[in-house]
């Protein structure tokens, strides 16, 4: 049915008010998602134009030995942080929700440092995990006699930089508190009311009210941290980059592979053929966890 | 509600012709030195350097003496930027089309962006000015030339020397002298600095932990990658094109650095280096420390011994007196001293790993010949001995004067000169793929220190064969751009 003269009107000062985002769109996202795409399968240093080479970069991708030692990093690194964080940022949330006094204070405090810009973060963080009596963790462990020595070489020894890393990252769970807390709020007293009733306990009471009633919650802050760990980045160039990656690349993420595939070594083709992979794991991660939430995430009025 | 929509369009049009008609600008407040501003007919440089700090601040005063001699003369104002990551800034600018005028970059990366064809030939223009191979050291010259043409002209140079505690010597004499070694001398021969590392270790008699390590390659291990050259060797043969990992050369030094960890304990020397991290320029260096007797340098290590621990270098009276001294008391206020790090090969003297920071013009300047003023105006003998003395590095130019030398805050600088310009001194090698393969090289490093279940020769193997793959792809996506054209 064609649009009358108001409508057609309408539609078209709605399009000139979404204009500048839209040019937006199109000029710094879309055009450059599809540059990438076609970069994957060119031979580009960035400094020369590009030249077609079909599936090169992705045959040598799979062949590349560094390509899976950085994945693996990756997902070592996913499954420490992303079940710690969100247990801690749920914890942290349930805690809060107990109607304590001074609970805005509290979450103020546990906010505030998810607002610190990552760089700030590293630099700090390197000074708390300096491997000698200088470094603040190390410092307190020597003074609590919990180490013979001078204390753990956090950031040196393979064996201890993920884990490290991932101990960090939950200096940043404040975000996700404040989201899990909203949730939390939103449940309706009610059922708890009649839980009781029926004589449950508080862990009863949690496991069969609170979780399923803020599952959507879990469900998008899950999501979310899957992006997030997979993508992780500025934390580790930081701190790492200087070592490459540290001791025997234990801290070699796969964005840190693809970073200098692309601006140390001039490979932008295959840099952005790695963005591609990376792209279509988190993909295929994310519908992975869109499937598994039919099971388990309860939306209300269904 | 018409009204409000309209006025909030009008708006929006209005605050973007604001912004174009009135929004940034280049800032054109350009002042000399005296405080008078440069005029609009003067042509305007933009100059990206790495350094910041005191490097940025000596740099800047090489600015200034330029802008109001030469500059002033020629019309030309170099304006100093201090960029982090300048050579992926330097690398995006050029891509874009809008590179700065000289950059500032570090010799690894000089063949990489000149064989991408990311910097301008600078043959004719040092032609004009007079600058000949024959004015430079010999090694820093090669290293800024790829195919026969010149890419650069070095700003910093610098040779890495053997840097050793000359008071843990003494207070270890006797136990040096039983091992049959002298300790009024540094090592001769890299078997030399072997035995002296060993009497020099130290442990805690209870515990076994390493308390001072003699030496340790991997600290602070920035010439580990080279290695080879101090066992008569190289990484890349220029000649053939080809990576040269697996030579015999290279399996002994890899080896001798495996001996490290095989003589300390691999568990002990974990646990020792392991505290050490990115230390380098804290007052927790470990050879400031004295928790390592001896370390492969540069000759920036007076300044920071300077800045980080001047009672190493205050032995007899404070650094400010130390002009009273005379000359031949000098060294002895100093409880560290220099020599040529020592090879293993006998006979093979003088050998260094030359390296240095690098000034370019990157494709696509608007201003080439006024950037290369600056650039020739760097290599003069006395702008380099100012900057240098400042930078406490060694001089790139083949001559030097006696005052540099008087004068120079480095109280080793002269040994520093004889050793970049000595015939056994290397450089980088001109591969474009060296950013690649220095990393590649000091992984393997790594795992030929670490890993001991991994034999040196398989680890070497394995690192070649990635490199001549990746070298590979390289030269054929050069051939194919060539094709393409």
């Amino acid at each position: 049915m064609p649009l009358s003269r108001h409508e057609s009107a309408s539609l078209a000062k709605g399009l000139l008010f979404l204009s500048p985002w839209l040019l937006g769109f199109a000029a710094f996202t879309a055009l450059p998602i599809l540059l990438s795409l076609y970069f994957s399968f060119c031979d580009y240093s960035l400094l020369q134009p590009p030249v077609y080479i079909g599936a090169a970069n992705y045959r040598e991708l799979f062949r590349d030995p560094l390509f899976y030692h950085s994945l693996g990093v990756t997902a070592q690194y996913s499954l420490m942080a992303l079940p710690a964080g969100m247990l801690v940022s749920l914890g942290l949330a349930l805690l809060l929700n107990q109607g304590i006094a001074a609970q805005t204070v509290y979450r103020s405090i546990i906010f505030l440092p998810s607002l610190v810009p990552a760089v700030a973060t590293a630099l700090l963080w390197l000074w708390i995990y300096t491997p000698d009596r200088t470094g603040l963790l190390n410092y307190f462990i020597t003074e609590l006699s919990l180490h013979t020595s001078n204390g753990a070489a956090w950031l040196v020894k393979p064996h201890l930089i993920l884990p490290s890393l991932a101990f960090m990252s939950l200096w940043g769970v404040g975000q996700t508190v404040v989201i899990y807390l909203a949730g939390l709020q939103d449940v309706p007293r009610e059922l708890f009311e009649a839980a009781e009733i029926d004589g449950a306990t508080g862990i009863r009471r949690l496991w069969h009210v609170t979780l399923p009633m803020i599952s959507p919650v879990i469900f998008f802050n899950l999501v979310m941290s899957i992006i997030g760990t997979l993508q992780v980045f500025t934390i580790p160039y930081i701190m790492l980059d200087v070592t490459g990656g540290g001791t025997d690349r234990a801290g070699y993420f796969f964005v840190m592979y693809l970073y200098d595939n692309a601006f140390t070594y001039l490979r932008m083709g295959y840099a952005n053929a790695m963005a591609w992979v990376l792209l279509l794991l988190i993909l295929s991660l994310t519908a992975l966890a869109f499937w598994s939430s039919k099971r388990w995430v309860y939306y209300q009025g269904r | 509600m018409r009204l409000l929509s309209r006025t909030i369009l009008a708006l929006m049009l209005a605050s973007a012709a604001a912004l174009l008609i009135f929004g940034p600008r280049p800032n054109p407040h350009l002042q000399y030195r005296d405080g008078s501003p440069v005029p609009p007919n003067v042509t305007r440089i933009a100059y990206w350097e790495k350094w910041g700090g005191n490097e940025a601040r000596q740099m800047n005063e090489i600015v200034d003496d330029f802008n109001n001699t030469v500059g002033r003369e020629k019309k030309i104002f170099v304006q100093y930027l201090s960029i982090s990551t300048v050579d992926k800034k330097t690398l995006t600018a050029t891509a874009a089309g809008v590179p700065p005028d000289v950059a500032g970059l570090w010799d690894r990366q000089l063949t990489q962006f000149a064989a991408e064809d990311a910097l301008e030939p600078l043959d004719n223009l040092a032609a004009e000015h007079g600058i000949t191979p024959d004015l430079y050291k010999p090694v820093y010259w090669k290293s800024c030339t790829y195919n026969g043409r010149l890419w650069g002209l070095v700003s910093t140079p610098y040779a890495y020397a053997l840097h050793y505690n000359k008071w843990h010597f003494w207070a270890a004499a006797d136990r040096l002298r039983a091992a049959g070694l002298d300790p009024t001398r540094p090592p001769a021969t890299l078997q030399d600095l072997d035995h002296y590392a060993k009497v020099l270790d130290l442990r805690d008699p209870g515990t076994g932990h390493i308390e001072r390590a003699g030496y340790l390659p991997m600290e602070p291990g920035w010439t580990i990658a080279v290695t080879a050259y101090w066992f008569g060797g190289n990484i890349f043969d220029e000649k053939t094109n080809k990576f040269t990992l697996t030579s015999p050369q290279n399996i002994a030094a890899f080896n001798w650095v495996r001996s490290y960890t095989l003589k300390l304990g691999d568990a002990a020397m974990s646990q020792f280096s392991g505290r050490f991290g990115e230390l380098f320029n804290t007052p927790n260096n470990p050879f400031l420390t004295g928790q390592v007797s001896m370390v492969c340098q540069g000759p920036w290590m007076a300044n920071y011994i300077y800045d980080l621990k001047p009672s190493m270098s205050e032995a007899l009276v404070p650094y400010c007196l130390e002009r009273y001294l005379p000359r031949v008391a000098r060294p002895f206020n100093y409880k560290w001293d220099v020599a040529p790090f020592p090879s293993a090969v006998p006979g093979l003297n003088g050998v260094t790993y030359d390296s240095f920071d690098v000034l370019v013009i990157p494709r696509g300047s608007h201003h080439k010949r006024e950037a290369f003023e600056f650039l020739a105006y760097v290599n003069r003998q006395d702008v380099q001995e100012k900057l240098c003395s400042m930078h406490c590095k060694n001089s790139v130019l083949a001559s030097y004067s006696r005052d540099y030398i008087r004068t120079n805050p480095n109280p080793y600088i002269e040994m520093f000169e004889k050793l970049a310009a000595s015939p056994n001194a290397r450089g980088t090698p001109t591969v474009p793929i060296y950013p690649l393969a220095e990393d590649e090289i000091k992984q393997a490093a790594q795992t030929a220190a670490l890993q001991l279940d991994v034999p040196v020769e398989q680890c070497l193997q394995e690192t070649q064969d990635r490199l001549t793959q990746k070298l590979d792809q390289f030269l054929d996506g050069q051939r194919r751009r060539v094709a393409a054209r």
